[in-house]
Order: C-alpha cells, then structure tokens, then sequence
C-alpha cells in the first residue's frame, strides 16, 4: 500500500504575510503557539476545521497550505519477493 | 520547554515520589511485622487511603507552586517584552521567543492537547486492565488478597505515570492520527 507524505507550506505563507509571527497564526486560528510550530515541523496534523481556519487566516486554499505525496511502500513487495 | 510540558513532568516527579514512598514504608513494615500482614487488609486499606489522600494534596500544593512560578516568571517576561518594544505595549516584540499574548495563552488546552490527552490515557486503561488481570490471577491461585490489593493499587499508580510519561513523548515526538 502507497504510503502518504503531507507537507505544509506554513511557514513560507507566515512569510509572505508580512513575517506573521506563529503567536499571531495561533491567536487567529484560536490554538496554542505550541500547535503550530508542531504542525510547522510535521509534528501534528491539524482536523479538517483548523486545517480551514489556517487556509482562512492566509486567505487561500487548503491545497495552498497542505500538500501530500503518495509514496509507494516497497518494503512489502521486496519481502513478498522473498 | 512548554507549559504542558513543565506541568506534566511535575505531575511525574510528585507520582513517582508518591509510589516509591509507598513500597518503602509497605515493605519496611513487612519486615517488622511479617507474613502476618498479607492478611491484615485494613492496614492496607488505610495505607492505600492515606496514600491517596497525601498523594492529592502534594499534587495540588506542587501544582499550586508551579503556577505561581510560573505567573511570576511570566510577568516578569511580559514586563520586559513591554520594554522591548518601548511604547507600554507588548506589540509583536517578544522576549526569549515569547510575545505577552503567547505568555497569557500557556494553559489554554486545544484539539492537540486534547488528543495528545486522549491517546495516553487509552494506554494507561491497558495497564490498569492488566494490573486487574493479574490480581484476579493471584486470587485463582489462592495468595493472600492483600497481594491483589496491592497489584491492584500499584498499576493503577503506574498508568497515571505512564498516561503523564507518554504525553511527555508526544508533546516532545509529535502526535499523528490513527
């Protein structure tokens, strides 16, 4: 099964608001500052509702703020080879 | 280190202090007293109870000492993040990090805290499901109750601590879904 990777452009996004600070991001989106730098790192992935509510806050899409990848697991197909 | 993160590792500091003080003395008057009190369970009640009962209040009295710490060493940050920006406000300046608004949300509890929470204690439940396991083992196999009370009693001490050590992790490791 194909594994899947999601990335954020979190920071890039802070970036173009005028260097929005994380404490301003987590005022907005009504978190802890301690959430979004785990997001930021990949750390935690946010529920669909905060997820809209950082897509709101920068005024974009969910697929402007989040990305995945799908990346297929080899490691079952090399072992059933075996 | 964050907020949750000095809370709960008082939190484990204090119950690991609670349940070690608690073997000492239950062995310690095991040896003065003797196989004698595997069969005195109202000793052990009263031991357990007592224990409980100190266990709550030095969790509060430490709980109460860390908050004040922690106001006053917030304030004291707030002031200097004020002075920072030089016009009495907090502004977006922030000292070590920290803007005054990030100081007065430290112990707001959001979606990740509640699953981090959430997560743990469905692992603590196993180990008090297990502790409940074996007491009933040790009762099958005919051993004095007070070793069920006890096996009873000191996993339901370890989960709180492993519930308090996992949040730990996950605030440290991240949290992920599923």
């Amino acid at each position: 099964m194909a594994r899947m990777v999601i990335s954020n452009n979190i920071r890039k996004l802070r970036f173009f608001q005028e260097e929005m600070t994380q404490q301003e991001l987590a005022k907005k989106t009504g978190v802890t500052r301690q959430t979004i730098v785990a997001i930021e790192n990949g750390k935690y992935f946010p529920s669909l509702e905060l997820a809209f509510r950082i897509a709101y806050v920068f005024h974009t899409t969910l697929e402007e703020v989040f990305s995945y990848e799908m990346i297929k697991d080899t490691t079952n197909e090399e072992s059933n080879h075996d | 280190m964050s907020y949750q993160e000095k809370r709960i590792g008082v939190s484990v500091v204090s119950g690991l202090l609670i349940l070690v003080s608690y073997c000492i003395y239950g062995v310690s008057r095991f040896k003065v007293v003797g196989t004698g009190l595997l069969t005195d369970l109202r000793f052990w009640a009263t031991t357990m109870l007592v224990t409980i009962g100190l266990g709550i209040a030095v969790m509060m009295l430490i709980q109460i000492i860390l908050h004040i710490y922690l106001a006053i060493s917030s304030e004291v940050k707030k002031e200097i993040a004020k002075k920072i920006a030089g016009d009495g406000t907090c502004g977006s300046k922030s000292y070590q990090g920290r803007s005054c608004e990030d100081l007065e949300m430290m112990d707001k509890e959001d979606e990740m805290d509640k699953l981090i929470s959430l997560k743990a204690s469905n692992y603590s439940f196993g180990v008090i499901g297990f502790g409940f396991v074996a007491s009933l083992v040790t009762l099958y196999f005919r051993l004095p109750p007070a070793i069920m009370l006890n096996i009873m009693f000191v996993s339901f001490m370890l989960a709180s601590l492993l519930e308090e050590l996992l949040q730990l992790r996950f605030y440290r490791k991240g949290i992920y879904h599923g």
